[in-house]
């Protein structure tokens, strides 16, 4: 990871955006949201890029690792940091569920786990006995206090979601670098080519999958604790997997950063500015911005800085 | 070294192999020739496990072949170049050969790639794209390369000279042998060019119609009535 | 038992009627385009819509709203097919996301233009329910355009394996390069397909408003179901679809009448996932869903 690049984002991360919003709960609870979004999408993002799988279905695993924190937490005593690990475990096992997708084509792989989210979705209805069934969970436990810092706050949330998020984006990033990001590349087009000198290809996937599947998990178990409640419709929402895509295609899902940058923005306007201006089709414009991306910059808005910052001509590499 | 016998490989209604069975011993280097749709690359793709036979058997120094997929069978250390080649797409060639390495021969040995990419003459392109940057020979070089790269036992070579104008050829020979000499390999060698064969490989193999139909050196192999009638294609028996 | 039995197969059977003539569409924009045109059920309850709007404002009969429908379907159509037509590289992802996006826009507009209200025809002919063989229900509306689901889809499958503009269409699905060498010009032939699909997706529409309730989230909802039927179908197969439609109809209607309305949509997804598993050409081969 370039430090030009990742110590900005740590100074703002951990020191600018604390001290000025610290006693705003409004706008924090906002950027915790927004980062809640950007947690999703930098995992889509990874699944997307170095798998070569488009998922429509994340909120699959967004539910999975929810419920299973909150209910790990609840019934079973752990306590919430732990939750939060199993969360992203519990996803992790639900996409060795999904596995047999990887065979699919592209369209086909991204319906699929749209039918797994909508499985998974009523699976957590009928399981009333564990899942609370329709009417949910209340009171699931906040974070508690550790050293002092009380992180059950909005505060105390926003610096665990933003450790989450850059934690999963530096994960991106390294497996981005290493060999198997060159090998993930090359798969794309040339998977036949790569099996020949050794590449398991299919195992790969799989490991991208539940690479994703664990992040997506963990922000999800976050996200329970963080409001406390859950149900079905809510936890298992096409939101979950509308908002991160339109995310990350607008800020540029071949780059680490783009998804991240791309949900703030997204996130943000959608809340304080489509809201009040469409209060009913706000979501509206995320459908515009999704399809004026694709038809004018496919890269998305990070990649698009860069050149011009280059002078046009660099081109936006995975 | 490699074993194949009885194999039999069928498309649909039509058999592409029909009881193939021979052998190839540690660093020996063999010839595989015969009319167009013998048989010969389909050869090559149940060795390196792209396809199934539908009977017979295949062992790799004593281990048994048909359960593994391709990506063990490279690790195994079979190296396979395709016809028509195959670089990694969005990759530099340097990149393909850290690629097969790191996967094919499970290490990184930097000295090792440039070894190879002195010898195969791609050192100049080494950090160009693999699939827009490069000529005619020099992919068939890659070709090659990613092969070696995963420090194979077993190479098999698909038409690597063919496209190739004949001091191209020659030039290629050479480094093919040099490729042999200097790694210790085993090769099976598959080749119109009869002259070409004749000289590298003191061991020729003949399939026709999915059959292998001769079996020694060279000059018995390209005298040998049955071969010849394959090529200029009078009625076969 | 017997009685239920049969009365759910007959509904879910007139079900797969409309399934059918949806999923159809959306099989031959994805033959000729090679794409899935995510935006497709929007397409089908904008033409809903359009039939209620109607309805509501001058009291037309719903199939008098046919043409109306059609034209504001077909000119959707076309400039969905305008701008996917300008996805240069990427072209299975980037026409998802486009879909997609383009999707969410038609749900949104139609969130916005009626609210979030249920509606259905008010046309009490069509509410009419009709008996047949003394035994079996069905609301008049379910079965005409059951029927007349069956015709234009024999029309489309004529259309396809006789016309000029028909052996186009399956030239360009089957080899591209070759059928552009034919003299076959792929941009008309698109632009034909849209609009077939387009004329389809307007008679499914109507059949939805007249047969049962519409509401914006739906588009969705449909655009997956379709798509469901073309995988278990396997894409290429006309009567393939029909029966996949059916499959999925008289699942569906089983499940509510023997076990939940609850789990109605858990069934076609639990068959979708078995048939890409277990026969991933679909049961009636075609086109394959494997990427090797």
């Amino acid at each position: 990871m370039n430090p030009r690049i990742l110590i900005p984002i740590l100074v703002a991360a951990y020191l600018m955006v604390p001290l000025a919003f610290q006693s705003n709960d409004y706008i924090l609870g906002l950027i915790v949201a927004a980062l809640t979004i950007a947690g999703i999408a930098v995992a889509w993002a990874l699944l997307g890029n170095l798998g070569g799988m488009v998922s429509f279905g994340h909120a699959a695993f967004f539910g999975v690792g929810s419920y299973t924190s909150a209910v790990l937490t609840m019934k079973a005593g752990f306590p919430v940091f732990a939750g939060l690990l199993m969360g992203g475990i519990g996803a992790a096992i639900a996409s060795v569920a999904t596995m047999p997708a990887l065979r699919l084509k592209g369209p086909y792989f991204a319906l699929a786990i749209l039918a797994y989210a909508h499985i998974f979705q009523i699976l957590s209805v009928q399981m009333e006995g564990i899942t609370g069934g329709a009417g949910g969970l209340l009171s699931i436990p906040r974070f508690p206090t550790v050293l002092g810092v009380d992180f059950g706050g909005k505060l105390g949330g926003y610096f665990i979601i933003v450790t989450v998020v850059i934690l999963a984006a530096l994960a991106y990033d390294a497996i981005r670098r290493s060999t198997w990001g060159l090998a993930l590349k090359a798969m794309h087009d040339s998977e036949l080519a790569t099996r020949v000198i050794g590449v398991p290809s299919t195992q790969l996937k799989a490991v991208m999958l539940v690479v994703s599947a664990f992040i997506t998990g963990v922000v999800g178990a976050f996200n329970a604790h963080f409001i406390n409640f859950l149900e079905p419709d809510y936890a298992f929402s096409g939101t979950w997997t509308v908002l991160p895509i339109a995310a990350a295609i607008f800020g540029g899902y071949r780059t680490v950063w783009g998804p991240v940058l791309g949900a703030l923005v997204i996130y943000l306007f959608d809340q304080l500015l489509f809201k009040e201006i469409l209060p009913h089709g706000h979501q509206l414009v995320l459908g515009a911005l999704m399809a004026g991306m694709v038809l004018w910059s496919p890269g998305g808005l990070v990649p698009g800085l860069i050149r011009r910052r280059k002078g046009g001509g660099a081109h936006a590499h995975a | 070294m490699l074993t194949l016998e009885g194999i039999q490989v069928s498309f649909g209604g039509v058999t592409a192999l029909r009881n193939v069975t021979m052998n190839v011993a540690e660093s020996e280097t063999v010839g595989l020739v015969g009319p167009n749709g013998a048989g010969k690359t389909t050869l090559f793709n149940v060795i390196s496990g792209v396809v199934h036979p539908v009977a017979g058997r295949l062992s790799f120094r004593g281990i048994p072949l048909l359960k593994e997929p391709e990506y063990k069978r490279a690790r195994m250390g079979i190296g396979r170049s395709f016809q028509i080649p195959q670089p990694l797409h969005q990759c530099t060639v340097r990149e393909n050969l850290i690629v097969a390495q790191r996967f094919g021969a499970g290490r990184r040995d930097e000295s090792r790639i440039d070894e190879i990419l002195d010898l195969l003459k791609l050192a100049h392109k080494a950090d160009r794209d693999a699939v827009t940057e490069l000529a005619l020979t020099e992919h068939k070089a890659l070709e090659v390369g990613k092969a070696l790269a995963t420090d194979p036992s077993l190479l098999l070579l698909d038409e690597v000279l063919a496209g190739l104008e004949t001091a191209g050829k020659r030039a290629f020979m050479q480094t093919l042998g040099e490729v042999r000499d200097r790694f210790k390999l085993a090769m099976i060698v598959i080749e119109h060019d009869i002259p070409t064969i004749s000289t590298l490989c003191p061991r020729v193999v003949v399939l026709n119609f999915g059959e292998l139909i001769a079996d020694g050196t060279p000059e018995a192999v390209f005298r040998d009535p049955q071969v010849i009638r394959s090529y200029t294609g009078e009625a076969v028996a | 038992m017997f009685e239920l039995t049969l009365q759910a197969l007959f509904s879910g059977l007139l079900a797969g009627g409309y399934y059918a003539t949806v999923a159809v569409g959306l099989a031959l924009v994805f033959g000729t385009m090679r794409v899935i045109n995510l935006a497709h059920g929007e397409l089908v309850l904008l033409a809903a819509y359009v039939a209620y709007a109607a309805e509501a404002r001058y009291g037309l009969n719903p199939v008098l709203c046919i043409p109306m429908a059609l034209v504001v379907v077909c000119v959707s159509s076309a400039i969905v097919y305008a701008l996917l037509a300008r996805i240069e590289e990427d072209r299975e992802i980037n026409s998802l996301i486009l879909t997609f996006g383009l999707g969410i826009i038609l749900t949104n507009l139609i969130l916005m233009t009626w609210a979030a209200d249920i509606h259905s025809t008010t046309n009490a002919w069509f509410l009419d329910s009709v008996v047949i063989a003394d035994t079996l229900f069905a609301m008049r509306s379910e079965v005409v355009f059951f029927v007349g689901g069956l015709v234009l889809m024999a029309a489309v499958h004529l259309w396809l394996s006789r016309s000029w503009q028909g052996r186009a269409v399956r030239a360009l699905s089957s080899n591209r390069n070759a059928a552009k060498l034919m003299g076959v010009d792929p941009r008309k032939t698109e632009i034909l397909s849209f609009l077939v699909a387009g004329a389809l997706s307007t008679f499914a529409g109507i059949a939805i408003y007249t047969g049962k309730t519409i509401f914006p989230a739906l588009g969705h909802i449909i655009t997956v179901k379709a798509f469901i039927i073309t995988v278990l179908a396997g894409m290429g197969s006309i009567p393939g679809v029909l029966i996949g439609a059916v499959m999925i109809g008289v699942i569906e209607s089983f499940t509510v009448t023997f076990a939940a309305a609850s789990l109605q949509e858990l069934a076609g997804m639990v068959l979708f996932l078995v048939v890409l598993f277990v026969a991933p050409s679909g049961l009636f081969g075609g086109k394959k869903a494997l990427s090797r």
